[in-house]
């Protein structure tokens, strides 16, 4: 599903060369959750971004879905994007002008689906997440789960084959990050690739299988 | 990019400008400011163009002057000869009328002169004009009251007299019947026959006129003719017409070319063509002022646009991150930037039209608003939209996503 060699990733700043990953080999299997760990500034947001499709390699080969990805111009990624990577964010980044419903369309716009068919789809993601009652309300009416929950089925409109959390329940309480944790992973065991990048240890536990990163390398893997 | 995507760039853009109706409509006021200038403006300039051709018309149907002396002016109709040395003859005269009648309608000789009209203890100064019964047809003038005097007049020299509309009001009470009461002219005693239309000009309203025989023995003591007033059959040939003319006189007065001639000849097509052209000149330059305002609201809409785009980083990583194109950016802040312009441009073409008809209904300044200003305004604002959100455009979908997404 997911496959770096040797990947690296360099920022020049001034005359120093800095490096958020250094020759980092991951292997990510269809269906398999994983967790992403490591203190701010050890990689893992680049890492991220890589395997989410919104940064460039500056060495080494990604291949996603048996695709190299490496190399694709800026549009082709967006549709890669689109059609394969679903993204969860900390601050859940909805429209605050679109309801819940436009929100969660607005990847189904960019794939060029007709509106019905739209339609269609956002109802049925909203009604996954437990939202068929606020599909009309914009975000500022919602709470943080609920906005999250919007996020989430934003994330699966286009049913991509991974879903990538990015400290999902980062703003959120624990009891409500539970329940958020608790959605993810029930459509992980449905079959979706779950990657959760995150700093928070005890979350980590949860995945099957978590990596530690420190500046810019793998330093840890287990499998639970 | 296909036409659905096209319609949801517009429903998006839309619901990003319906979201800040205050900020949208200052954007748009600029372009709403330029277009209701130029629709206007160019009415403005139409009226004008109009109302002078109009004027124009009014002096009579494709109408040729031949003047004495040497050309003075572009002015058509002169409304006083006095002060020329009569040059056309008779001669002349035949010779005009022996034209080829597919050329040539009527023709007919005209002087003026100043003079003192008295009626009982009233006095008024007014311009004689002496002239044959063709005249009136020729210039569009006709008596309302009374007969115009014919050519047996004219033959016998007859003192009789058809007064213009101004005439007969300072001559005589209103509610008199002038015909047949004698008016003196310089002294000699005339018979009112007619009197004639009001032109609403003091040229004609302010004028007598009598038999050219007459003219010439009691007024000017002058075989000559000051002018010959010429109508032309059709306008298409005005300016054949006009070349016969000259080529007939020249020969007939031994002169070698229009160059130093003693008569020179006016034509109203070139006349009209003159004023059309200054007056498309005119209109031309109102609207090109106008055009510089339009040009300045369009920078007001790159300045909010570009403003719109920075405030919405975030929102454009999100789009980015969701599968936006670049494309698709770019489209999103041109059709928003677009539809500010044209919807400015709607408004601002309903108040130059309402602008315009107010001036004409309170302010009675001839103004026209015409299908093609409309469309040009229009079809300028959606420019101005595309041009000057390009820009701005163009900086949103060359955002990195990932510095856009986090962009506080």
């Amino acid at each position: 599903m997911i496959q770096l060699e040797q990947v690296s990733k360099e920022y020049r700043m001034g005359s120093e060369t800095i490096y958020a990953l250094r020759n980092v080999n991951l292997r990510i299997n269809a269906g398999e959750y994983i967790a992403i760990i490591g203190p701010s500034g050890s990689g893992k947001s680049t890492l991220m971004n890589i395997i989410g499709c919104l940064d460039n390699t500056s060495r080494g080969r990604y291949r996603l879905s048996g695709n190299a990805v490496a190399g694709l111009s800026g549009d082709r990624l967006a549709e890669v994007r689109n059609a394969t990577i679903g993204f969860v964010f900390q601050t859940f980044n909805l429209l605050p002008r679109l309801n819940a419903r436009e929100n969660v369309e607005l990847p189904l716009v960019y794939a060029g689906v007709g509106k019905a068919e739209r339609r269609m789809r956002s109802h049925a993601m909203l009604t996954r997440v437990g939202l068929s009652d606020r599909m009309l309300h914009k975000p500022n009416e919602l709470s943080g789960g609920q906005r999250q929950r919007v996020a989430i089925a934003r994330a699966l409109a286009t049913d991509p084959a991974v879903l990538l959390a990015d400290e999902p329940t980062g703003a959120l309480d624990t009891h409500t990050g539970r329940e958020i944790m608790g959605l993810l992973e029930d459509l992980n065991s449905e079959g979706t690739t779950l990657i959760l990048v995150t700093h928070d240890p005890e979350l980590a536990e949860r995945a099957r299988r978590m990596i530690r990163l420190r500046d810019g390398e793998i330093i840890h893997e287990e499998t639970h | 990019m296909g036409r659905r995507s096209l319609w949801e760039s517009a429903r998006m853009s839309f619901r990003s400008i319906s979201g800040s109706p205050v900020r949208a409509g200052l954007t748009a006021l600029g372009v709403m400011i330029g277009v209701a200038s130029v629709i206007s403006l160019v009415a403005l300039g139409r009226g004008a163009q109009q109302e002078v051709a109009g004027n124009l018309q009014q002096l009579g149907a494709n109408l040729l002057m031949v003047y004495s002396g040497e050309p003075r002016g572009t002015a058509l109709v002169r409304t006083n000869t006095s002060n020329i040395r009569p040059t056309l003859t008779p001669a002349d005269l035949e010779a005009i009328r022996n034209i080829d009648p597919e050329l040539l309608r009527l023709a007919a000789p005209a002087s003026t002169a100043n003079a003192q009209l008295q009626f009982e203890n009233r006095n008024a100064a007014v311009t004689v004009v002496g002239t044959t019964p063709e005249y009136t047809e020729i210039r569009n003038f006709r008596p309302v009251y009374g007969e115009f005097f014919d050519h047996s007049h004219v033959a016998s020299r007859s003192n009789i007299v058809a007064i213009g509309m101004q005439v007969y009001r300072d001559l005589f009470d209103a509610g008199t019947d002038p015909l047949g009461r004698t008016i003196r002219i310089n002294g000699s005693a005339f018979v009112v026959t007619a009197v004639m239309e009001e032109k609403g000009a003091a040229a004609q309203d302010n004028s007598v006129l009598i038999p050219i025989s007459t003219f010439q023995r009691r007024i000017s003591g002058d075989a000559a003719y000051a002018m010959i007033a010429v109508q032309a059959s059709e306008p298409g040939i005005m300016r054949e017409l006009q070349a016969r003319i000259e080529e007939h006189i020249l020969r007939l007065h031994r002169m070698p070319s229009m160059e130093g001639a003693d008569f020179y000849v006016v034509n109203q097509l070139d006349l009209l063509a003159t004023v059309e052209g200054v007056a498309g000149t005119f209109t031309l330059m109102l609207a090109s002022i106008a055009g510089i305002s339009l040009i300045v609201g369009g920078i007001g809409i790159m300045n909010i646009m570009l403003v719109s785009v920075t405030e919405r980083t975030r929102e454009i990583g999100v789009r980015m991150a969701l599968g936006a194109r670049r494309r698709d950016i770019t489209m999103q802040f041109l059709t928003e930037a677009v539809l500010i312009a044209v919807a400015g441009g709607v408004v601002g073409i309903a108040i130059g039209i309402a602008g315009s008809w107010a001036a004409l209904r309170f302010a009675r300044i001839a103004s026209e608003v015409t299908i093609p200003s409309i469309v040009t305004a229009f079809g300028f604002s959606f420019l101005v939209g595309l041009f000057f959100g390009g820009y701005p455009a163009w900086r949103a979908s060359r955002l990195n996503p990932i510095e856009a997404l986090r962009y506080e």
